[in-house]
């Protein structure tokens, strides 16, 4: 548990941080938001002092970190940031490996440990452990970030825009990929951003600064539904309705979607389709391929000649998706129901746009 | 990478064989320069064997170079530490005074002090040759992104740490070249050294200048310049071998 009492920080000509109060329990991700120079990356520089406070006190687990050594703090931290900062005159195994070097692990148990990390962020490890930063797209380098961060299994993450540098679909990914290792690791993160929807999409409470101050900290649904003043509600926008979808992983709505195969005989088809307009179409190795409206199979035509046929990954999301997403998608396309793929673009299921708006309607309620 | 570098070794070791084949063969130079000037009476410095002349020279280098290095490179250091950034324009300024100065007036200010020979020669190539590299160093240190700086103290590198496992290892190209721009000048400088008896291969200029004997001079200029070319050759292969990484 991290908790920050009063914490100031003044420099000669101006306060950055003034009298912040923030208490983050363990396990949980806060996500320090505001417009650019209100004090958020300076908070996070404080917390593994790489910045000192001019007053006021930080607990981590109730010990005050000014007690504490310096070094030995910021190994028991992971701190992630936005330029990445992989060293690259070291391999990625080397990145990774620097803090569990700092505290002179055995080179068996940091080999495994490497292998493991670059596993967790879906980098084949006996192809990128020895490739140096140069030769990683900016998404990559980013996941080396997050796995350099995590190398020492330190309880507290301390992230500064570790997405800020791609581009929006490799941020997408790696947020749903962020998602998915804090749900296993269950780290306390302490997490800067100035990208509201990064925040309610990643933040279990969001924080939202204004020149030093804290102006806001709650969950993001009540950020979302009571903004403090006029300042936050100005600062989320007037979408906050669609915002809210971020918050929800279409992964709880999946449902079961008929298919049938390419060589499944007209006949079976006609009775899948009783009560569906349309159906999805698998290949054998139950790759999504296309779809076929009822009315063309009854014609007496083979599957693959009457279906429409479509790239599965320009229709579908996956189960990582938001419900933010998956309308866009919807609306964007056309459809009312959308298929669910996973990462070998086997059908899993079908997520409808009446299931969203019900879940939605939860939500509100 | 691996192979290119392996050659680039090869042609160096075929080049230093070539250079010691030469330098140890009178005849070869007996043969040349006596056809090239056939008016001369002599045409091999008879002062010292070019071998032994080329010696001294590597000596004088090596001695003043080292001092350079040993001095330079930790100063270069500190003075981009907390403890002596305060120092970093005056130590700047003062090795850019030092190099303002002719070796020659060197030189003649160190014999009162120092006397003849050696001694004052390789103060004076010292202080030649400290200042790139207490200029590339600081440079190459200041190169550092302030990213990579961030990432290793928030990791919780200690200082010095970092210095080690970061700072240098990112500088040392920059580094590198300030060391070999050192040496590079300290070879061609040290020809100064035979003016004040430190020997070298700038004996045979001297006398060749001063009895007009033009074998004699390119008896000492040519091996003076492939000495350079081999050593700097020798420098650049170092840098690539042990502190080389792809970049973007």
């Amino acid at each position: 548990m991290i908790r920050l009492e009063e914490v100031s920080k003044r420099y000669a000509d101006k306060i950055a941080v003034d009298r912040l109060t923030l208490e983050v329990g363990a396990g949980e991700t806060c996500v320090l938001i505001g417009p650019s120079g209100c004090g958020k990356t300076s908070t996070l520089r404080m917390i593994n002092r790489l910045i000192e406070p001019s007053s006021g006190h930080i607990l981590i687990d109730g010990r005050d970190t000014a007690t504490l050594n310096p070094e030995r703090l910021r190994q028991s931290i992971g701190y992630a940031i936005q330029n990445v900062g992989l060293f690259p005159h070291m391999t990625v195994g080397d990145n990774i490996a620097v803090v569990p070097n700092l505290l002179h692990w055995e080179r068996g148990r940091i080999e495994g440990r490497v292998d493991e990390l670059l596993n967790m962020v879906g980098l084949e490890p006996g192809d990128y452990r020895r490739k140096y930063p140069s030769a990683l797209s900016g998404g990559e380098a980013q996941r080396v970030g997050v796995a350099r961060a995590l190398a020492a299994d330190p309880p507290i993450l301390l992230m500064d825009e570790p997405f800020g540098a791609v581009d929006p679909l490799t941020r997408e990914r790696l947020q749903g990929q962020f998602v998915d290792i804090q749900h296993t690791v269950k780290k306390t993160i302490i997490f800067v951003t100035h990208d509201l929807d990064e925040a309610i999409r990643l933040g279990d409470r969001i924080a939202i600064m204004e020149s030093g101050r804290l102006v806001q900290y709650d969950s993001p649904e009540t950020i979302l539904a009571a903004p403090a003043n006029r300042f936050v509600r100005d600062f989320v926008g007037t979408d906050r309705a669609l915002k809210r979808l971020s918050r929800l992983s279409v992964a709880g709505i999946v449902r079961p979607a008929p298919s049938v195969s390419l060589d499944t005989p007209v006949r079976k088809v006609r009775e899948t389709l009783d009560e569906q307009r349309s159906v999805w179409v698998v290949d054998e190795a139950g790759c999504l391929v296309g779809w076929l409206d009822r009315d063309l199979a009854l014609l007496d035509k083979p599957v693959r000649e009457v279906m429409t046929k479509v790239r599965a990954e320009s229709v579908s999301i996956t189960r990582q998706a938001t419900m933010r997403e998956a309308l866009s998608r919807m609306l964007g396309q056309g459809f009312h129901n959308l298929p669910v793929i996973d990462d070998k673009k086997r059908l899993i299921g079908e997520v409808t746009l009446g299931d969203i708006e019900a879940a939605t309607s939860e939500v509100k309620a | 990478m691996q192979r290119r570098l392996a050659r680039r070794w090869i042609i160096w070791g075929v080049f230093i064989g070539v250079f010691i084949w030469l330098i140890a063969s009178p005849q070869v130079w007996q043969a040349v320069l006596g056809a090239a000037f056939p008016g001369e009476s002599r045409v091999i410095y008879p002062g010292a064997s070019l071998a032994a002349l080329v010696a001294q020279h590597v000596r004088l280098v090596a001695i003043s170079s080292s001092l350079a290095l040993a001095i330079g490179l930790p100063l270069g250091v500190w003075v981009t530490r907390s403890s002596g950034r305060g120092f970093l324009a005056i130590s700047s300024d003062i090795t850019s005074f030092a190099q303002s100065f002719p070796p020659v007036a060197v030189l003649a200010l160190a014999v009162p002090l120092l006397g003849f020979g050696t001694v004052p020669t390789v103060v004076a190539l010292f202080l030649y040759g400290l200042l790139p590299v207490v200029r590339n160093t600081i440079a190459g240190i200041e190169a550092v992104p302030r990213d990579l700086l961030d990432a290793a103290y928030g990791m919780g590198m200690a200082s010095n740490v970092a210095l080690f496992r970061v700072e240098l290892p990112l500088a040392a190209r920059v580094i590198m070249a300030g060391v070999r721009t050192s040496i590079i000048i300290n070879v061609g400088t040290a020809m100064i050294g035979a003016v004040i008896g430190a020997g070298g291969l700038g004996s045979p200029i001297v006398a060749g200048l001063v009895q007009d004997n033009i074998a004699f001079v390119i008896e000492g200029a040519v091996p003076a310049a492939l000495l350079a070319v081999i050593i700097d050759q020798m420098m650049g292969n170092l840098e690539l071998t042990l502190f080389s990484y792809p970049r973007r």
